[in-house]
């Protein structure tokens, strides 16, 4: 590890945000040479947090643009501020007469309101959007382009535009370059495939669930209240979990929310009654819980057997459960 | 170094990753930045620029260490910890340990050639001698003497990762180190009757095992590497080859062939999504739409410059009733792949399987990716001595499953219209066109055979609104492409 990425590694922590060395160094990468990092994996991974987390921690704003559907350019990059144009012309009649003047013919009369074409088409009247906003932001920002993959394929082609050069061309006002070079975080779901020329462009991260220590740390640093031997209990029911063949799997930002339910509810050790009721907490769906339900009470019928237990459980993690057992 | 990095994206573009030029740029920039010194930030800095799909990752893990392994690790030097005296005890053991084994060879010699055995008795003690002066004096093999262990046991002619194991075993075999076991079995012993002390030999053999550990793992490494790189040169061109096979007719394909297309299958599905896109957008269709209207003319005051219609479209409705006889799996499989990756494009999408009778397939696709879930029908469904019924499918299917016909669903037929002389049931292909939107029949056969032997295609013909031909997977993704964009 060089002294860089332990840098990027110690500033992430100050934002709360646990990095591993493979994110250290794509953010190293990105920042050096100026490309943008795309990281896809499940749901509540922290691909957003890391965005948030180094914005913190670079002191930079965050600006994001939250992809859907429809989305287009006038609602990702500018937009002229129609309602104010028209105000403004309402309000500023008289003065017309003015600069009009006396004029003799009527082409005499529209060559003096050209000269005053900049008022209506200035920047006074453009309402930037978050790219443009991020292009056009005085001091250095991090944009992030969250679930572009729920976008669509048009719009993932005018944003390779964007993040190829860095600049975009609005007619009126000519070409306006970015003055620093936003770091851009783009994330993904995965629910469609990416177009390859945007995928080219970027850095590529992976973001997959975390293992058993690195989750105990994740929920240590950000629920501290809850006792160690809890969190520990509850970190390995969770990954318990995420081996059965669940509709959804439980995501780290569900492993929170669950610890800090136990918190709340000042649970002192995770009995059958404990995880029941706060089941909901991490799983999503009816059938996922079911699921569940049956495989802890199928674990708990071979607690204290070294038996391997039905659905690849490892005999090994018993301990843990040994609970379930005393009946 | 670049030399290096330069192989490495080769060998990942020969296992089937998509790299383009513009990222083995970045590679190279990244690596230049990050530097080469520590391991890890090297191969992150490399997967990142390289890897840019999830499901490349696992290959990139394969190949990345027998590229930039360490080679191993070193063979130590055993005969530094040893005295003089030792160095002779050992020296004088050895020689009576290679006396013996020579004997025991030349009594051998009598016997036939053993299977595997494939050098003379006098070459197999002289590649012993080479193990015993790598292992015990710590030489690493030199890149000749592999590769040349190499070619004897056959590597060149092999180029998949599968032979691995069973050329790096005929390798090992080759320099020796089966006998070398004998030999490290018995030499214990030998060095205690000479007089060598017990420690000492303890640490002996000790260090003569870490380094075998070492070389058979230098050996694999070396093996791996080679066939990576083999992989490189014997690639065929992948792209034209699969360009040959959309025009080849689905039953004269073989199974690594029907492999390549079924990967092609999800190129072909994201332009026909992208072409039905496009063709929505541009078509000029529908009601004005006064809303959008006035709410996109608000920039003009209200007047109606730019006019906006109603561009609701309804994405189809299908039912799929397939022939699963053998002659027809083929078809079926790749339409059905194609139908369930379009899921998207598609409001919804019942599917089900005949021969003699009907039975429903969409449960399968329900729970399982498309690759499992065929391979669950096709298995479930085997072809037997069943004749195929279209009429007594039809039957079924009318009165289990009318529900799933409504006046948006298009009936698809998949099938090459034999009925093997029996009723053909036109009153209910009737009934099922007056229910449903319309009926489409997609047909293997050439026009010339329908109506011939016990084809009742002609009979069909009238109430289908299209009928493709789908001989080869270029004419299926036509008629996929037919089927979408015509709502």
């Amino acid at each position: 590890m060089s002294d860089a990425t332990v840098k990027i590694k110690e500033q992430l922590a100050s934002q709360q945000y646990i990095a591993s060395d493979e994110i250290t160094t794509v953010i190293y990468l990105a920042e050096q040479l100026g490309k943008p990092i795309l990281s896809e994996g499940p749901a509540g991974v922290g691909k957003t947090e890391l965005s948030k987390a180094w914005a913190g921690a670079t002191c930079r704003r965050l600006i994001r643009l939250q992809c859907y559907e429809g989305l287009d350019e006038t609602k990702a990059l500018y937009e002229w501020e129609y309602a104010k144009q028209m105000l403004y012309t309402q309000l500023l009649r008289d003065k017309l007469q003015d600069v009009i003047g006396h004029v003799s013919s009527l082409r005499e009369a529209a060559d003096r309101i050209a000269a005053e074409e900049e008022i209506f088409f200035s920047e006074r009247f453009l309402l930037p959007r978050p790219l443009l906003q991020a292009l056009t932001s005085p001091e250095p920002v991090v944009l992030l382009i969250d679930e572009i993959d729920r976008s669509d394929v048009e719009f993932e082609a005018f944003l390779l535009e964007v993040l190829s050069d860095f600049q975009v061309s609005v007619p009126e006002l000519g070409t306006i370059q970015a003055k620093h070079r936003p770091t851009v975080f783009l994330t993904s779901n995965n629910t469609r495939e990416l177009s390859e020329a945007l995928k080219r462009r970027c850095l590529y991260l992976y973001l997959d669930y975390p293992d058993v220590e690195a989750e105990l740390n994740i929920v240590r640093l950000k629920v501290p209240d809850l006792a160690p031997e809890l969190a520990r209990q509850a970190v390995e029911l969770v990954h318990q979990l995420r081996n059965l063949d669940l509709k959804k799997s439980p995501s780290i930002s569900e492993t929170l929310d669950w610890a800090r339910a136990l918190v709340q509810l000042n649970a002192k050790q995770l009995d059958e009654k404990t995880v029941e009721t706060t089941m909901t907490v991490l799983l999503k769906h009816e059938t996922d819980i079911t699921r569940a339900k049956r495989a802890l009470a199928r674990r708990g019928a071979n607690g204290g057997t070294n038996k391997p237990g039905p659905a690849g459980f490892d005999p090994d993690d018993m301990g843990s459960y040994r609970v379930f057992g005393r009946k | 170094m670049e030399q290096r990095i330069i192989d490495f994206i080769a060998g990942l573009r020969a296992a089937g990753v998509r790299i383009s030029i513009a990222e083995s740029q970045d590679a190279f920039n990244a690596t230049q930045c990050m530097g080469i010194l520590d391991r890890t930030d090297f191969r992150d800095s490399l997967r990142a620029t390289l890897v840019k799909e999830a499901v490349d990752r696992p290959i990139f893990d394969q190949l990345f260490p027998l590229y930039f392994g360490s080679g191993g690790p070193p063979l130590l030097n055993l005969t530094d910890g040893l005295s003089p005296e030792e160095k002779n005890l050992l020296a004088q053991a050895l020689r009576a340990l290679l006396e013996q084994l020579r004997l025991d060879q030349q009594q051998q010699g009598n016997q036939p050639r053993q299977r595997g055995g494939f050098s003379s008795p006098e070459n197999q003690i002289n590649n012993l001698m080479q193990l015993l002066r790598w292992l015990l004096q710590g030489q690493n093999p030199t890149q000749q003497e592999l590769d040349q262990a190499g070619q004897q046991a056959g590597l060149q002619n092999a180029d998949s990762p599968y032979q691995q194991q069973w050329i790096q075993q005929r390798k090992m075999r080759q320099l020796g180190l089966e006998l070398l076991r004998q030999l490290m079995e018995q030499l214990p012993e030998l060095l205690a009757q000479v007089g060598m002390s017990q420690e000492a030999i303890d640490e002996l053999m000790k260090g003569m095992e870490a380094n075998r550990d070492a070389l058979a793992e230098q050996i694999a490494q070396h093996i791996g590497a080679t066939l990576a790189r083999q992989r490189v040169e014997n690639q065929p061109d992948q792209k034209q080859q699969a360009a040959d096979l959309m025009h080849r007719p689905f039953k004269n394909l073989s199974e690594s062939e029907a492999d390549l297309l079924r990967d092609e299958v999800r190129r072909l599905v994201a332009q026909l999504r992208s072409r039905v896109a496009l063709r929505r957008k541009r078509s000029k269709s529908g009601t004005l739409d006064a809303k959008k209207t006035l709410r996109a003319n608000l920039r003009y005051g209200g007047v109606p410059m730019e006019l906006k219609f109603k561009t609701r479209h309804l994405k189809p409705k299908l039912l799929l009733i397939c022939d699963v006889s053998t002659s027809m799996r083929a078809v079926v499989e790749f339409l059905l792949r194609m139908i369930y990756e379009l899921q998207d494009q598609v409001a919804s999408a019942h599917s089900f399987a005949f021969i003699d009778d009907l039975e429903s397939i969409s449960e399968d696709f329900a729970e399982f990716p498309p690759d499992v879930a065929i391979d669950k029908v096709l298995a479930r469904l085997q072809p037997g001595y069943y004749n195929t019924d279209l009429g007594n499918s039809l039957n079924t299917l009318m009165m289990r499953h009318a529900a799933t016909i409504d006046h948006r669903t298009t009936v698809i037929f998949v099938g090459d219209g034999r009925n093997n002389y029996n009723n053909p049931r036109l009153d209910l292909m009737d009934q099922i066109k007056r229910r449903g939107k319309r009926v489409i029949w997609l047909n293997p056969e050439h026009p010339r055979q329908w109506g011939t032997g016990d084809s009742d295609m002609l009979a069909y013909l009238p109430y289908a609104a299209a009928v493709h031909r789908v001989s080869n997977l270029a004419e299926l993704t036509e008629a996929v492409d037919k089927l979408l964009t015509a709502h």
